[in-house]
Formats: structure tokens, C-alpha cells, sequence
């Protein structure tokens, strides 16, 4: 698969496209002589403050998820590639204040390491922080296997509630479990129907065979998932459906939301579908669709195919999902 | 302690500042001359980028050295470990800023360093990597090659060895120990995902490794 992509120098890619961002959301966003994404205007510093890291060539993620009522800080690193310790602790430095840091990490390995290595450090500086880990890729393991589940795009619900929180002026305990609470009930799902490149390199990060589709992969085509021949919208949906309500323990009678995350090729029109789909099939086994979101959120390139995610909404979290944010990606008056 | 003589003969009681910057730079010529291989090797398991992550580690780390005016030992392994700390992507970055990073904890207060200090330094390093990893030996990580090295180089110096003696034996170590990792499966980083498919390919860490002590070794040798 030949890369075909309107770059310039690979060499100068993540700082261009950072640039282009910040400037695209530029009432919300600004970028630091650093290439830290920061909010356009500062919270209060009396309110906990959130702060992620996690690779470039993912837009909009993760600096999407900036703005009000979501994250304070982005650590945007080389294309999927974490950012170093240095500028993680850079970061951590700039959103120090006393009601605390909710830090928000994504479960790959150099993301993991590098928020680590920062955090040991910012302790030493009596940086107040507690960090939250998403791991809700189910792929990757047996629930409670928490090392072998990734983190997908399930952080943007979860950075949506614990934004709130903080907004509201909730105390760093209070927003961390908020945090976990999310985290604890969700799921999420891939499944890729064509591959991508590495917009620096050309390589071939993920291909798919003709006219099959494969549920289970990870952020970068990582191995271990399911190939089958392409189905339909949905018979797609109720695939990945099922398996995420069995992950969940979904009972009847419940509220969850639904977030449908086009990771780069697949239409808005194919998603539609599959929300459709979805809404029918957990009327059918007497669940609500309480919530749903549906959009490009966490992208890996040209890929086409979609991350599915899954979670409980008890009545605080629902509050706290309706409350008013403004970052690029998600905006509520 | 003395520098190399001209007739080739080494007489060295102890690491200097300058002798540091040339295991350091000894280390940074013997990634870059394998740095392919340890691409390939990480294509097996991972996404064949290591080398190139490598040399982008030795990179900073030759500005670090170039940059240094300090002469101290513990501020030029701060800086460098900082240096590499710096490099965005993987495992390696992390572990190998906060192996040096670590180490020039361990000499802290020191000018130089005889063997039983260097083996210290080196102790402190490896303590500073396990302290961010879960990786134990047999994880098929570079654990399995820093563990040898470093527990080569304290027996040496319990031994009374003399300091290039002693890095030749950490090297040794370090080299077996990254060849052992062909027979095991990994449980670490991306490679896990591919699990028995990883045996019979030497981890990419652990030959990262291996090399840096290769490289520290010949950085002191006398033709160096």
C-alpha cells in the first residue's frame, strides 16, 4: 500500500500540524513555546487541573480534548510516539497548585513509562497529583488484567466527567474517583476494515486483507484480534455489541452511553448506521441508550474502521457528561 | 590514575571525567554502527523502529557531552541521562535517561570513580531502571542484560580486578545475557502480543544494551 499524504518535512511534521491546530482552534487552545497544548484561557488555579500525554498522529486527540470543563493540559509527543519525561514533567510543573492534579495516562507501554519516570519526578518537587490509568480495550485481555487492556479512545468520556468535576470545583479525590468510576464501567472495541501508514516513515502500520475486516485491534494495529470476512453495518454493530455488554456485565434496566470513534477512513454515513443498530439492539434487552457520541475523536491515520465504546451512566455521571465543556472536539453550552 | 601510555600500555586506577566522556562516546560509536540490526530485530516484535531510537538516544547524549563544561562525573551523567530522558517514543528513552540519570546519583560527591565506585554508579543505575519497570529477568527485556552486567562488574571489583578488566567482564555478561533473551518469550512492551513467535530472536533492549557496554569497554581500551 503506497502512502499517498499532503505533507511537508516528515522531520517537521508534529510541530506543523500543532501549529495548524492551535491556530484552527485558537479561541479555545493555545500551544506553549514547548509544543504543550494548554487552554486558551487558565482555570482558576483553587480547582484540580488535568493533564494527559500520548503520541501525535492521532488528531484530534489527544489535544482535542482541551478547553473547558475537559483538560487543562496536552503532552503531545513525535508521531505515536509518547512524549518524553521532560516535557511530561514541564507540564506537571506548569499545572502544579494545590487542589491537586488528576493525571490522566492512556495503557501503552511508553506513555506509562514516561508518566512514571515524570511523576517520580514531580514528587520530589511536592507536585500533588494522582494519576488515572484507562485501560479499556477488551481486546487486550481479561477485564481486571488491567496491564493488558489499552487505553483507546474511552479517555475522552472519561476526561469529559473528570473535567466537569473539576470544574465544579470537586477535590482531587473526589475527581479521580469520578475518574475510575467511568473507566471501571466502560469497554471499547475495534475492529479495522483497511490498513494505514506512518505518515513519516510510509510504512505500513496495519493492513487488512481484501474483503475482510478485523474486530480487535489495537491504536496502532498492534496483533491479536479477530480476521473475518466483512459484514455488514449491522451485523458489525451486534458483534461488537455483544461482546462489549458481556465484558461490562450489562443487565437490563440500565443506562449506558454509547461513543462511536471513526478512526480515520470510515464515514460519518457507516457510523450512523451502526448507532442506529446499536440503539435497537440494547432496546431488545431492555437497556437505554441514555447518551451517545459519534464522531472522529482518537484517529489513527487512513485506517478505516471504528473503535466502539461502552459505559455505564449513573445519574452523576450523566450530570457531569451534560455539563457545560468547550474543547475542540466536544462542546456543551 | 594514568592516561594510556604512548607504548600502548594502560595503567588505570580510575574513571576521570574524561575517560567517562570516552566510554560514553565509545558507547554512542557502537549503536550507531548497529543500529540496523537493532531495527531488524525489533521488526520481530515491535514496530522496527529501535535503532533508529537508539541513535537518536546517542544523539543527545553526544550533545550532552559536547555541551558539558562541568568536568564533574555525577553532572555529566545527569545531563545525559536528562538528554535521553528527552527522546520521544518507547520504552528505551525512560529506562536508559533514568539508568544515567540514576547513576549519577550513585557518584554523587565523587571525581572519579576506582572500580568498586564505578560498580556503585552502576548499581545505582540499575536500581533507578528497575524502579520504573516490572520487567524481572527472563522477561525478554533489557533487564536481562543490564542484571549480568552490572552484578560482572561488582564481582570484579570484589575481586580486585583493574577497571578495563572489569568493563570487558560487564560486556561479556552483558552480551550473554542479551543472547540468552533469544530463547525467551516475551512478556513485556508490544512484542507480548506476539508471544511464542518472539523466541528465537534476540530481545532489541537487551542487545541495546549489550552494545552500550561493548562500547563503554572499547571507549577506554587503549587504542580507543
Amino acid at each position: 500500500m503506497a502512502m499517498k499524504k499532503l505533507i511537508n518535512d516528515p522531520a517537521n511534521l508534529v510541530k506543523e500540524l500543532l501549529a495548524g491546530f492551535a491556530l484552527a482552534h485558537g479561541d479555545k487552545v493555545s500551544l506553549t513555546g514547548s509544543d504543550l497544548v494548554v487552554r486558551a484561557q487558565a482555570k482558576s488555579p483553587d480547582k484540580v487541573a488535568l493533564v494527559t500525554l500520548g503520541g501525535s498522529g492521532h488528531e484530534p486527540a489527544l489535544s482535542g480534548f482541551v478547553g473547558e470543563g475537559m483538560l487543562d493540559i496536552s503532552v503531545p509527543g513525535e508521531i505515536f510516539a509518547a512524549p518524553g519525561p521532560p516535557r511530561v514533567l514541564e507540564a506537571l510543573r506548569l499545572a502544579k497548585r494545590d487542589a491537586g492534579i488528576l493525571f490522566i495516562v492512556l495503557n501503552h507501554a511508553g506513555d506509562v513509562l514516561s508518566a512514571k519516570v515524570a511523576m517520580d519526578l514531580a514528587a520530589k518537587e511536592g507536585i500533588l497529583l494522582r494519576r488515572v490509568l484507562t485501560h479499556e480495550d477488551m481486546s487486550g485481555g481479561p477485564r481486571g488484567d488491567g496491564d493488558d487492556r489499552r487505553g483507546l479512545s474511552g479517555c475522552l468520556p472519561v476526561i469529559k466527567v473528570a473535567g466537569a468535576a473539576a470544574e465544579q470545583g470537586r477535590s482531587l479525590e473526589a475527581c479521580a474517583e469520578i475518574a475510575e468510576r467511568m473507566e471501571a464501567g466502560m469497554a471499547t472495541l475495534a475492529v479495522a476494515v483497511s490498513g494505514a501508514t506512518h505518515p513519516c516513515t510510509g510504512d505500513v502500520i496495519a493492513e487488512i486483507p481484501d474483503g475482510m475486516m478485523v474486530v480487535g485491534m489495537g491504536q496502532h494495529g498492534e496483533a491479536g484480534g479477530g480476521t473475518q470476512p466483512l459484514k455488514t453495518a449491522d451485523a458489525t454493530a451486534e458483534i461488537m455489541l455483544d461482546a462489549l455488554l458481556e465484558d461490562i456485565h450489562a443487565r437490563p434496566g440500565e443506562d449506558l452511553f454509547v461513543m462511536l470513534n471513526g478512526v480515520g477512513s470510515t464515514t460519518l454515513m457507516e457510523l450512523y448506521l451502526v448507532l442506529q443498530r446499536v440503539k435497537d439492539l440494547l432496546e431488545t434487552r431492555g437497556i437505554t441508550l441514555a447518551r451517545s457520541l459519534v464522531g472522529e475523536f482518537l484517529t489513527v491515520q487512513e485506517m478505516g474502521g471504528f473503535q466502539m465504546c461502552v459505559g455505564r451512566l449513573d445519574k452523576e455521571l450523566k450530570a457531569l457528561w451534560d455539563a457545560p465543556c468547550s474543547s475542540p472536539v466536544w462542546t456543551v453550552k | 590514575m594514568q592516561f594510556p601510555g604512548l607504548d600502548g600500555e594502560i595503567v588505570m586506577g580510575a574513571i576521570t571525567h574524561g575517560l567517562l566522556a570516552r566510554m560514553l562516546r565509545g558507547a554512542a560509536a557502537e549503536v550507531r554502527e548497529n543500529h540496523e540490526w537493532l531495527s531488524r530485530l525489533d521488526s520481530v516484535g515491535g514496530d522496527g523502529d529501535h535503532g533508529t531510537t537508539m541513535v537518536r538516544a546517542m544523539s543527545r547524549m553526544e550533545q550532552a557531552l559536547e555541551a558539558d563544561v562541568s568536568g564533574k562525573i555525577p553532572a555529566l551523567l545527569n545531563d545525559v541521562g536528562w538528554a535521553i530522558l528527552g527522546v520521544d517514543g518507547g520504552a528505551i528513552g525512560p529506562l536508559l535517561g533514568m539508568f544515567f540519570v540514576s547513576m549519577a546519583e550513585g557518584a554523587e560527591g565523587l571525581e572519579a570513580l576506582d572500580v568498586g565506585d564505578l560498580a556503585a554508579a552502576f548499581e545505582a543505575g540499575l536500581a533507578g531502571v528497575r524502579a520504573q519497570t516490572k520487567a524481572q529477568p527472563g522477561d525478554k527485556t533489557l533487564v536481562d542484560a543490564l542484571v549480568p552486567a552490572v552484578e560482572a562488574l561488582r564481582a570484579a571489583a570484589e575481586s580486585g580486578k583493574e577497571i578495563l578488566e572489569a568493563l570487558h567482564l560487564a560486556a561479556e555478561a552483558a552480551e550473554a545475557g542479551a543472547e540468552l533473551t533469544s530463547t525467551l518469550q516475551a512478556r513485556f512492551g508490544r512484542a507480548r502480543n506476539i508471544k511464542e513467535q518472539s523466541i528465537g530472536t534476540r530481545d532489541p533492549g537487551a542487545t541495546s544494551i549489550a552494545l552500550l557496554f561493548r562500547g563503554f569497554e572499547k571507549g577506554v581500551e587503549p587504542h580507543a
